[in-house]
């Protein structure tokens, strides 16, 4: 998409020039500060282990998750042939709901396999938790299911 | 390779992945990391203020606030951040890849933005949870990083604010049908790869897809079961040997295509609505007490720990149990040449006042508590230290950056800044300071110095 010259709405030419010029110019003194700071609090390996990290989160995002997300996808427009359309996308949101609740925890049950400082850190059953949320997340969502299928079917019905 | 690129643009196209929904995504992610860089600066400056710097005592619950907003926005970039990566992967595949300067610019501005923001996020989670698996400095470089995102994310507005001023306006909501026009509607149902400058699209084998690509198309738009109403799919291949119920070359009917674009739509706004809701929900309350009930999953809990107060370093880890608990014990004030000391004893005999204060801590739990002890300010008087006095606390830790902390004028003048000796009624816990401990408003829990050893008026 880049490289189309949009107009905004109710922005001049002049007016759109400038803002971007602006918004530019500060995100390059953003990006100057933040390189100094990054090199004046952190030595030579921790900022090689800064760009590691960075370097790492697009390759798992972009290598990794988007694949994944892609291929679940193309199963769910497989599925989508036969199911209904507003029923696959209720099951995706309950999963994709899910799956984030999981990125989040699996990383606090891990830490807590870890010496932890004391015992109001960490002070739950993580594991246990997660696996009651995917329980209620599945029965949530097939009530959800079920109750649009009903309205939708009695919808139909009253045409 | 340009044609693997625009294979792979049209094989992730979907009606989700739009101009329209990026802009409406990308606002609300480009305002929760202001809101996370607003609050993360006044925290950094509260801990390391400027020689100017004055900051508020009232509300006495303004860190609490501010940093609990903090932790909970940072929280929500994650659901927020990958929605805005889902609708514009296809964006990935763009091809060329780069036209010129700008354009390399424009794209290596992206992935420091997109870098920077997930490893932003996720070690400010990971702090939470006090887990370092990477080796660099958690604090210094959260902060560095924070004007990469800023910047970077100011630079991304200004390479894409003529999309983003097109797309701004909510005019009718998600149901663009309702006051678009023909063309504007249909550039927004258009997948992004369809919104690509014209000449693009007039590669050849744009519009194909090929290969494995297309062999798994083909079983996708494959003839649906009988009496399913079938839905012809967007990329499928003019050429496919594959017979669709819709012929590929035949327009889909208008009113369907509307129908199953704004259902795609709906139903991913709904999703990535409920998944902030979700991971906030479920774990903000450990900030808010308000959301205590639904805490399942943060990593700090309200009303645990010795006297119902959570705490994070223990007077073992400070390594203080001795000298805390020494007879000897005395609290020394000083302002230059004069110096008093006081022991445990002493300070309970003086004038006694209660205060309810929060414990707020940086890593975004709070806990509210009654505290009793001196008032700080009557007792800097004691050493004829003016008003606008400051302090340097040291406390009996043997080692730890916040060993030594400064106290500005304006917490030591305040009414409610004590040095608590009980805390809900009972003796401090050794874990929460005994014999004596710093308790003022507005201030995070790190400066809130436990088992306080000197006090030093500062000129």
């Amino acid at each position: 998409m880049s490289g189309r010259e949009l107009s905004g709405p109710g922005m001049s030419a002049r007016t759109m020039r400038l803002t971007r010029t602006i918004l530019i110019g500060v995100g390059v003194l953003g990006l100057v500060l933040g390189a100094v700071v990054l090199v004046s609090k952190q030595d030579l390996p921790a900022i090689l282990g800064v760009a590691a990290w960075m370097l790492g989160a697009i390759i798992l995002h972009d290598a990794i998750l988007s694949p994944v997300v892609f291929l679940i996808g193309v199963v769910a427009r497989h599925a989508g042939r036969r199911v209904s359309k507003v029923v696959l996308a209720i099951i995706q949101g309950g999963i994709v709901t899910g799956c984030l609740l999981m990125l989040l925890v699996v990383p606090e049950f891990y830490a807590k396999t870890l010496p932890i400082a004391n015992d109001t850190v960490l002070p739950f059953d993580y594991a246990a938790r997660l696996g009651f949320m995917w329980l209620g997340l599945a029965v949530l969502t097939a009530g959800v299911c079920v109750v649009y299928l009903r309205v939708a079917g009695r919808r139909n019905v009253a045409r | 390779m340009r044609r693997l690129l625009l294979t792979l643009q049209h094989a992730v196209a979907v009606p989700t992945r739009n101009p329209r929904l990026a802009v409406v995504i990308g606002r609300l992610l480009a305002l929760a990391f202001l809101v996370c860089f607003g609050t993360g600066l006044y925290s950094h400056f509260l801990q390391e203020p400027l020689p100017w710097m004055h900051f508020p005592t009232f509300p006495s619950n303004l860190y609490q606030f501010t940093q609990g907003i903090h932790i909970t926005a940072g929280i929500a970039c994650f659901p927020l951040i990958l929605a805005k990566l889902y609708t514009v992967f296809p964006n990935l595949f763009e091809t060329p890849p780069i036209t010129g300067i700008g354009s390399l610019l424009a794209r290596a501005s992206i992935a420091v933005f997109v870098g920077a923001s997930l490893v932003e996020i996720t070690i400010g989670l990971l702090n939470t949870y006090q887990f370092y698996p990477w080796p660099f400095g958690f604090r210094e470089v959260h902060f560095a990083l924070s004007f990469v995102i800023i910047g970077s994310l100011a630079i991304h507005i200004g390479v894409k604010l003529p999309i983003i001023a097109k797309y701004w306006r909510k005019r009718d909501g998600y149901g663009p049908e309702l006051a678009f026009d023909e063309e504007e509607r249909a550039e927004i149902n258009a997948p992004l790869v369809d919104a690509l400058p014209a000449p693009l699209q007039k590669v050849p084998g744009a519009r194909q897809v090929s290969g494995l690509t297309g062999r798994l198309f083909r079983w996708i738009d494959a003839a649906p079961a009988e009496g399913v109403v079938p839905l012809r799919a967007v990329d499928v291949a003019p050429d496919a040997p594959a017979t669709p119920a819709v012929p590929a070359d035949e327009p889909e009917p208008l009113g369907q295509s509307r129908t199953r674009a704004s259902t795609s739509r709906r139903g991913f706004l709904v999703t990535v609505g409920v998944g902030v809701a979700a991971v906030v929900v479920l774990t903000a309350g450990q900030s808010f007490a308000l959301l205590r009930p639904f805490n399942l999953f943060a990593p700090r809990v309200k009303g645990i720990g010795p006297q119902s107060v959570p705490i994070n370093r223990t007077a073992t880890a400070a390594q203080v149990t001795e000298t805390a608990t020494a007879p000897d014990w005395a609290l020394t004030l000083s302002n230059g040449s004069r110096t008093l000391s006081f022991s445990r004893a002493e300070l309970l005999a003086m004038p006694q006042t209660t205060v309810d204060l929060p414990i707020a801590c940086v890593e975004g739990w709070s806990q509210m508590a009654t505290w009793t002890g001196v008032r700080l300010k009557e007792l800097v008087r004691q050493v004829d230290a003016g008003q606008s006095a400051a302090l340097r606390i040291t406390s009996l830790e043997k080692e730890g950056g916040y060993r030594v902390t400064q106290m500005g004028s304006e917490y030591v003048a305040d009414n409610t800044t004590l040095v608590a000796l009980t805390l809900n009624g009972e003796t401090l816990d050794i874990d929460h300071g005994y014999p004596a401990r710093m308790i003022a408003p507005g201030r995070p829990g790190v400066l809130q110095t436990k088992w306080l050893s000197k006090l030093e008026v500062l000129s």
